[in-house]
């Protein structure tokens, strides 16, 4: 572990390239009182063991159906949730443990975007407000006319008149105020940006603009996404790599069009054989699954996917499987993967 | 005849005095056992078309300002109350994107099934009807979960009990307005899944309203697709799939990204869906469209036939090649 840091700590010095972000065995449990009083304690167990790494620049794309952990996920990578155990490592910096004092200031290179483009902005506040207050929480920009002009530069780098900045956000349409959003996480020049489904409430023709805003910030910032999303076909256009996760584990984990073209764990297949194609013939080929996702208060013994999976066996309702390589590069949590 | 035949259907909203029109002279039909699509972005007025089926809009500030809706023989639009009444349930059910608000949270499921049983099938208003209509859609264990609040169960099964609650009265047409938007993935593909079961043993017929054009090649016999307030483009589902003419659908399918389709970018429509208040003039599309023509602004243009049962509101739907079939598609 030292030695990790050590050379990861070392890699930042050469400027060599190293991964922006580690995540170690990441666990957040939720208490969840249970019997008279709340004597009985129980664990929710949204995130279990999770570890992965973002290289800089990288695009990691973070699937999963509703109540899988990916949003709670996403947020312990930048501590809006505390984890319960685990590491996470910012450029080779511990950040797991950090005082909150420090941790604000390392912040400025780890952002959010959220789903709702309508919960997550003040709507009391004008678009200049908005983004001036991200700039002076960082105190990157302290003269009020440097802010101003950082605040228009930020809207034409996301494709909105710099003319607005007095406006509210109720006066823009979703997809203005989802730019507004990634506006205000690019106002500190960071160098990871986590979306929490940042395109999912939107139209598909508003999506597209969206996706590739972001594609085209990435390659003129050299930025690193985590990106979260349910859309399987969105993930796979964006990222690099991908992770699918089941009841707050990783199923797998490879490269983004391997993992759609050849996916090895049986969740993955009925996943992505469940995307709804453009096509005449898209109800054809599918596979589906029986059941719904079981509480993660009390997950299935064995292999959490065994009540539901097409090929269980006996011992997958008995050992849970690990999270291993069947190719390089390509990991599945499944006992019958090759 | 059609189950299900709009005319010319206007719709406009009043408020503070501005008069704004949601719907502009719409012309659908569902025949009987048939599934149509209603396909379009989220304010283009396909949920207020669907709810204008059984009058459902409050008016005001609703208003119908013209046009005909002939259900099952008889035009909704002039229709007292009373005979509202009894087109409601019985020949026309509605399930909506959100089932955990359209079912009410202080009774059972079951009995709020049976209530829909005793109004419009009281002879077979028993708790054996009620647990056949939840094994129908597919609940496990009908007979404990007939017993439990809508806040019991997940989204997929609240899902279920609110199409087994549109099914109890037996109708003739089935909406369902954005019904799987709310589920993930592998819940959707159920709950379509048994839609068109059900549809094939009722021989109902359903009005399925979505913006996933990827639901519809495997569900819809026919597509009209709009956009602001307007058809711009019916025809059967696999038609307009493989050959889809208009500017927007063609820009629509292009604009999702599909698996396995490696493309760098993206074909974003620029701009967005105008408001109801700034409606373009002539053709709505014109200001976003990548074929525009000088006069596109200018006059409104009409549906035309292009082909059997294909139509298309754009003049110059044949001035590019039509390349909307999905590389990918087999």
């Amino acid at each position: 572990m030292s030695l990790l840091g050590l050379a990861a700590r070392d890699g930042r010095t050469k400027g060599r390239e190293v991964n922006l972000l580690e995540v170690k065995e990441l666990k957040v449990h939720f208490p969840v009182q249970r019997g008279w009083f709340g004597r009985n304690r129980d664990y929710l167990k949204a995130v279990d063991g999770v570890s992965f790494t973002i290289a800089a620049g990288e695009t990691l794309g973070l699937v999963g159906e509703s109540g899988c952990g990916k949003t709670t996920l996403g947020r312990a990578v930048v501590r809006l949730i505390e984890p319960t155990s685990g590491r996470i490592l910012f450029d080779g910096e511990d950040i797991t443990e950090m005082r909150r004092s420090k941790l604000r200031l390392r912040r400025r290179h780890f952002q959010m975007i959220f789903q709702d483009p309508y919960g997550s902005l003040d709507p009391h506040q004008t678009i200049n407000q908005i983004l001036g207050e991200a700039l002076a929480v960082h105190k990157a920009f302290r003269h009020p006319v440097n802010r101003r002009n950082r605040a228009e530069e930020l809207l034409r780098a996301v494709g909105l008149d710099p003319g607005c900045l007095l406006r509210y956000p109720h006066e823009f349409s979703g997809g203005q105020r989802q730019r507004i959003g990634i506006a205000r996480a690019l106002a500190v020049e960071p160098r990871l940006i986590v979306g929490d489904e940042p395109v999912s409430a939107l139209d598909a023709s508003v999506q597209a603009q969206i996706i590739n805003l972001l594609s085209d910030l990435q390659r003129e910032r050299g930025l690193a996404y985590l990106f979260i999303a349910h859309d399987l076909a969105v993930v796979e256009h964006i990222s690099r790599r991908t992770i699918v996760m089941y009841l707050g584990k990783i199923v797998e984990l490879a490269d983004a069009k391997t993992l759609c073209r050849a996916p090895k764990h049986p969740y993955t297949q009925a996943l992505i054989s469940a995307v709804p194609v453009i096509g005449p013939d898209s109800r054809h080929k599918r596979i589906l699954l029986s059941g719904e996702v079981p509480s993660p208060v009390n997950p299935p013994p064995g292999c959490p996917f065994h009540p539901r999976c097409p090929i269980a066996e006996a011992r997958c309702r008995l050992e849970p499987p690990v999270l291993r390589e069947t190719a390089p590069g390509h990991l599945a949590a499944c006992h019958l993967a090759k | 005849m059609a189950l299900l035949e709009i005319k010319n259907l206007q719709i406009e909203f009043e408020v503070g005095g501005v008069v704004r029109r949601a719907v502009d002279r719409l012309s659908l039909s569902v025949e009987p056992g048939e599934t149509v699509c209603l396909v379009g972005e989220s304010g283009c007025g396909k949920s207020v078309t669907a709810l204008s089926i059984a009058r459902l809009l409050p008016s005001p500030p609703a208003r119908y300002s013209g046009g005909q809706i002939w259900l099952n023989g008889r035009e909704v639009l002039c229709m007292a109350r009373g005979q509202l009444r009894k087109i409601r349930g019985a020949v026309v059910s509605y399930v909506f994107q959100n089932p955990a608000a359209s079912l009410h949270p202080a009774f059972r499921i079951g009995s709020q099934i049976k209530e829909s049983l005793r109004l419009h099938r009281p002879r077979e208003a028993s708790e054996f009807e009620v647990v056949r209509l939840l094994k129908w859609v597919g609940i496990p264990a009908p007979e404990l979960r007939r017993n439990d609040y809508p806040h019991q169960l997940s989204g997929g099964l609240q899902q279920r009990a609110m199409i087994a609650l549109a099914l109890a009265s037996r109708p003739k047409l089935l909406v369902a307005d954005e019904p799987t938007t709310a589920l993930d993935v592998t819940i959707q593909a159920q709950i379509l899944e048994l839609l068109h079961t059900l549809k094939g043993t009722l021989g109902m017929s359903i009005l399925l309203i979505t913006h996933n054009l990827g639901i519809v090649g495997g569900m819809a016999d026919r597509v009209a697709v709009m956009y602001a307030g307007r058809i711009v483009e019916s025809a059967p589902a696999l038609d307009l799939l493989r050959r889809p003419l208009h500017p927007y659908s063609r820009a629509l399918i292009q604009s999702v990204p599909r698996l396995g389709n490696h493309e760098q970018r993206l074909v974003a429509i620029p701009g967005q869906v105008p408001s109801l208040d700034a409606m373009p003039a002539g053709c709505r599309f014109h200001p976003r469209c990548s074929q525009v023509q000088p006069d596109c602004a200018g006059k409104a243009p009409v549906l035309i036939e292009v082909e059997t049962q294909h139509w298309v509101r754009c003049p110059y739907w044949a001035l590019r090649p039509a390349t909307g079939e999905p590389k990918d598609a087999k």
